[in-house]
Parts: structure tokens; C-alpha cells; sequence
């Protein structure tokens, strides 16, 4: 294989965001989609090949992992076309290791959650990254398992503090559940109804009781009434 | 079944509250006139709030008249009429109850066995009637039952796994509202959602009984417990805790779903069940005050 750092064209002590920009960057410009029909088009899956690799070798040997051998035997993350699953990140953060997660992404968004959970239970202990609970939450939460959900989402976003996906996933959870609690407050308040007792109203009518106090004791709050 | 969904009544209009109650009568008089005399007894809150479902959902309008009622036999109360289609709820009740009698024969003390077996027979006819109905609820809720007993003999640890048993009949149940696919799946994942809303609040309420019993509960096993007399203060602090979490991700999910159903009437009845009586009953639950009582009882107080 070339020199992993000359396929992105970053400097070996370039830091992982560095690496991960140059790599987007490099997929957007040679993304198969943008040679279809076009005679580049073979040349332009060769780069991208290289480019992935190039890409999870320099990050599983930042990781420490000694696993280099596998990767998704060609299959080419981007060859299935635009998933969105989640829709705030884009397609081309390819991190998973020894798994394929646009096909899982592909499988949750169809609704073969079960499929999906099989295919994640297969990655071993020590290869299970952000995305691999990022992914494993998603699965929990189409089932319905919130609390598992919530839990693998806070992982995801433990270890990957920076992906903007996984931290709106904990968000938006931590959004609903305190969503709820105060849609009505307190049971003593109604939910969507006038009921409420902290209104203006109940400002205006303190003052006016406090006015009649002070003009029973001869004192004057309100000078016009 | 459990009598955890109701509305909270002081936030009720009082039109609503007749509204509610006419839709309780009028199902407690289906369920006897379809299922016999004995089957009245069970009705409960949860199913009054499936009927309403049922009617919002198909787009029903309420059709109640001033009926005489065993329960009130002096007064006539305003009734819901054999014109509302309550089958399905009625069907849904038996088949949930006859479950729920056969599961308390298994796992219940001598007392509860005695009862269980007592009541039993008279739901076997109205059962078999009632499944025969609806052919694919009740193989549902048996897989169901099956799963809980797997869950109960394993001791299953993980709340979301507990939960499921009960989600998964609730699923059924709300699922059959509907043949269309979307609303079909829509109103599953309410279901599902409200079952685990149902299944962790009992779970807190039948805390320290099952801690005695030594009866099994998630919420036990999440915290190492096992049987005793009383469960230590900081334990029973983070068992609060941790339940208050998972309700409030579960109602926060299951209100996400309710707004995005299309329900044709009944709303404001439906929004103070869901946005208040259901906080409510789990407060309640909580401090202490949803008295067992309540759990079974069978008429609306006044």
C-alpha cells in the first residue's frame, strides 16, 4: 500500500480531525456518484478505494488496534448510494471498524431493526466504537427500549464528544423526558388551559388585595383606587 | 387492567367528565351484554381510555342516553349506546383479564390462586367468545403472557427487557384500532410506549411487597435486591430515581407519538389523560398515595 498519509495528503503528525477533514474532503471530490457515465469513472473508484483505506488504516493504528487486515473486503461504503439515517451527519464519515455501518444505517432505516442489532452484536467488545453505540442506541430506540437507547447514545457521545450527531441524539432525549415533566408543571397546573397561577392577572389581583389592606389601615398602596 | 391510565379530575370540564363516564358505563354494559353478567365486574380505567381511543381514531361520535345501571339503580346516568362500537374494547378487556387471571393462578399467594381460580371459569366462555372475534389479538397477548413467565422464572435484570411483556400486549391492543398501515404502526409505538409506562409504574408500586414476597421486580434487581423487610433508604432513593428517568423518557417519547396521531374527537379528554393524568397517577404511585384500592376498583367514584 502507499504511504497511508500521502493517499490523504496530510502530514503524518497531523491531528485525527485534521485527517478526517482531508479525508471528507477527498471523498466529496471523488465520490462515485459524480462520475456516473463518466469513462473516469473506474479511476475515481480506484482513488476512493485507496482513500478509504488509507483512511482506516491510519485510524486503527492510532487507536492501538492491531487489526489491519479486514477491511470491508471492497465493499464500499458509498457504492449504496445517499442514506440519511439521522440526517445531520453526512454520508462520508466512514469510522466503523470490522462493520459496515452505512449498511446498518440502511437496515434501521428500513425497519430491520433485528437485522441490524444481529449485525452489531458481532463486532467484538474491543472494536465497538462511538458509532457502534451511536448505532446500537438507534437500534434500541426503534424499539422502544429508551433506557438502553439513552444510555448507548451517552456512550456514543462520551467518546466522541465532537460528532455533532450523537451529541443532538442525547439532546434531543434529554429534551423529551424534561419535555413532558413540564408541559403541565405540577399536576396542580393544566396543560395548554388558563390555569395557571403565576399570570399577570394574578399579579394585578395581589396588588389590588394589597392596596385594600393598606386602606383598611388607613395607609394607601394604589392612589387611584 | 392496572388502572394506571385515567384522567386527573380536577382538571376535567365537567361535560368531559360526563363525556368519560358515559363512555364508562356504555362499556361496562357492552362487556355484559356480550360477555355475561360476571364480566362487568373487571372493567377499568385503561380500557375506558382504549374505548375513547377506538372513537377518536374511527372518528365516532359519542351517542349516550340516560340509562338505569346496577351500580346506580336509583339514578338514571347518562350511557354510552349500543350505536358507539365498544366491541373491540370489550374483546380486548376479556382477553386481557382472562390472562391476567391465569398468570395471577401461577405466580399469586394462596389468596389471590383461590380468587383467580374462583372467577376463572366464568371468563373461559366469554374468552373463547372474545378471541374468536378478533383472531389475531389473542395469540398476540398469550406470546405475550409467555414472555412475562420467561421473564419472571429468568429474573431477567435490564428494565427496557422487563418492560417488554406488558409493551408488547399493549402494542397489540393499540395497534387493532386501526387497519390502515401508517396509523396501524403509529399507533403501536403509542401502545408500546404506554405499556412501559404501565409496566414501570406498577413495578414502583408493588415495590415493597414484592421485596417482602421476594417476588420478582425490575427494580429490585436493577439495585441488587432480593427479599426483606424494608428496603434501605438510599436504595429505595435510587430505585425513585432511576424509575423517575424511565417514566419521564417514556412519556416524553409516548407524547412525541401522541401528537402526531390523528384523532378525530375526544381530544380534550384524551390530552388531559396523557399530558396530566398519567403524571399524576405516577406521582401519586410514588409518594405513596395511589392506594391499592383504587387498583381494582371497579366503578368510578363519585
Amino acid at each position: 500500500m502507499n504511504d497511508p498519509y500521502k493517499v490523504l495528503g496530510v502530514s503524518p503528525n497531523a491531528s485525527d480531525d485534521e485527517i478526517r477533514r482531508a479525508y471528507k474532503e477527498l471523498v466529496k471530490r471523488y465520490h462515485p456518484d459524480q462520475y456516473q457515465g463518466n469513462p473516469l469513472a473506474d479511476v475515481a473508484e480506484e482513488k476512493m478505494q485507496q482513500i478509504n483505506e488509507a483512511f482506516d488504516y491510519i485510524m486503527t493504528q492510532r487507536r492501538g488496534g492491531g487489526y489491519t487486515n479486514s477491511y470491508n473486503g471492497g465493499a464500499n461504503p458509498y457504492s449504496s448510494g445517499g442514506y440519511s439515517y439521522g440526517g445531520t451527519q453526512n454520508s462520508y464519515d466512514h469510522t466503523g471498524y470490522g462493520y459496515d455501518s452505512a449498511q446498518i444505517r440502511q437496515l434501521l432505516q428500513s425497519g430491520s431493526v433485528t437485522k441490524a442489532e444481529q449485525m452489531l452484536n458481532t463486532v467484538p467488545q474491543n472494536m465497538r466504537d462511538a458509532e457502534w453505540f451511536f448505532l446500537m442506541g438507534s437500534v434500541c430506540y426503534k424499539r422502544g427500549w429508551l433506557n438502553d437507547a439513552y444510555n448507548n447514545f451517552v456512550n456514543a457521545n462520551r467518546m466522541d464528544p465532537t460528532n455533532t450527531e450523537y451529541a443532538s441524539a442525547v439532546n434531543q432525549m434529554n429534551r423529551q423526558r424534561g419535555g413532558y415533566m413540564n408541559m403541565g408543571g405540577s399536576p396542580m397546573r393544566g396543560a395548554g388551559r388558563s390555569a395557571d397561577m403565576n399570570t399577570a392577572c394574578n399579579c394585578c389581583s395581589d396588588l389590588i388585595c394589597a392596596d385594600c389592606c393598606c386602606e383598611c389601615m388607613g395607609g394607601d398602596l394604589i392612589p387611584c383606587c | 387492567m392496572f388502572g394506571y391510565v385515567r384522567p386527573f379530575k380536577p382538571y376535567m370540564r365537567v361535560y368531559e367528565y360526563d363525556i368519560y363516564k358515559a363512555v364508562y358505563c356504555g362499556l361496562c354494559k357492552d362487556m355484559g351484554r356480550r360477555y355475561g353478567f360476571f364480566t362487568r365486574f373487571t372493567l377499568s380505567y385503561d380500557l375506558t381510555f382504549l374505548a375513547l381511543m377506538d372513537m377518536a381514531v374511527k372518528g365516532d361520535k359519542l351517542c349516550a342516553q340516560p340509562q338505569r345501571c346496577i351500580a346506580h339503580p336509583l339514578r338514571k346516568k347518562l350511557c354510552a349506546t349500543c350505536k358507539n362500537d365498544l366491541g373491540y374494547s370489550s374483546a380486548a378487556a376479556i382477553i386481557l383479564i382472562y390472562h391476567k387471571l391465569k398468570d395471577d393462578i401461577s405466580d399469586k399467594g394462596f389468596s389471590g390462586k383461590l380468587a383467580a381460580l374462583a372467577a376463572l371459569p366464568f371468563f373461559k366462555g366469554a374468552y373463547k367468545k372474545a378471541a374468536a372475534g378478533y383472531p389475531e389479538l389473542a395469540p398476540q397477548i398469550e406470546k405475550a403472557m409467555q414472555l412475562q413467565r420467561e421473564l419472571e422464572r429468568d429474573k431477567t435484570p435490564g428494565i427496557d427487557r422487563a418492560c417488554e411483556p406488558t409493551a408488547l400486549m399493549m402494542m397489540a391492543v393499540f395497534g387493532g384500532l386501526s387497519a390502515e398501515q401508517e396509523e396501524k404502526r403509529q399507533l403501536e409505538r403509542f401502545g408500546y410506549l404506554l405499556g412501559r409506562f404501565i409496566y414501570i409504574t406498577d413495578a414502583l408500586d408493588d415495590l415493597n411487597d414484592d421485596y417482602r414476597s421476594g417476588s420478582y421486580n425490575p427494580l429490585l434487581r436493577a439495585y441488587g435486591l432480593e427479599k426483606g423487610e424494608r428496603i434501605p433508604r438510599e436504595k429505595l432513593r435510587a430505585i425513585r430515581q432511576f424509575s423517575n428517568v424511565s417514566v419521564n423518557l417514556t412519556l416524553g417519547e409516548l407524547s412525541e407519538v401522541y401528537v402526531r396521531l390523528e384523532l378525530k374527537g375526544f381530544k380534550d379528554i384524551l390530552d388531559n389523560i396523557i399530558y396530566l393524568g398519567l403524571k399524576n397517577v405516577y406521582t401519586a404511585v410514588r409518594t405513596g398515595k395511589f392506594h391499592n384500592r383504587s387498583k381494582k376498583g371497579a366503578h368510578i367514584d363519585e
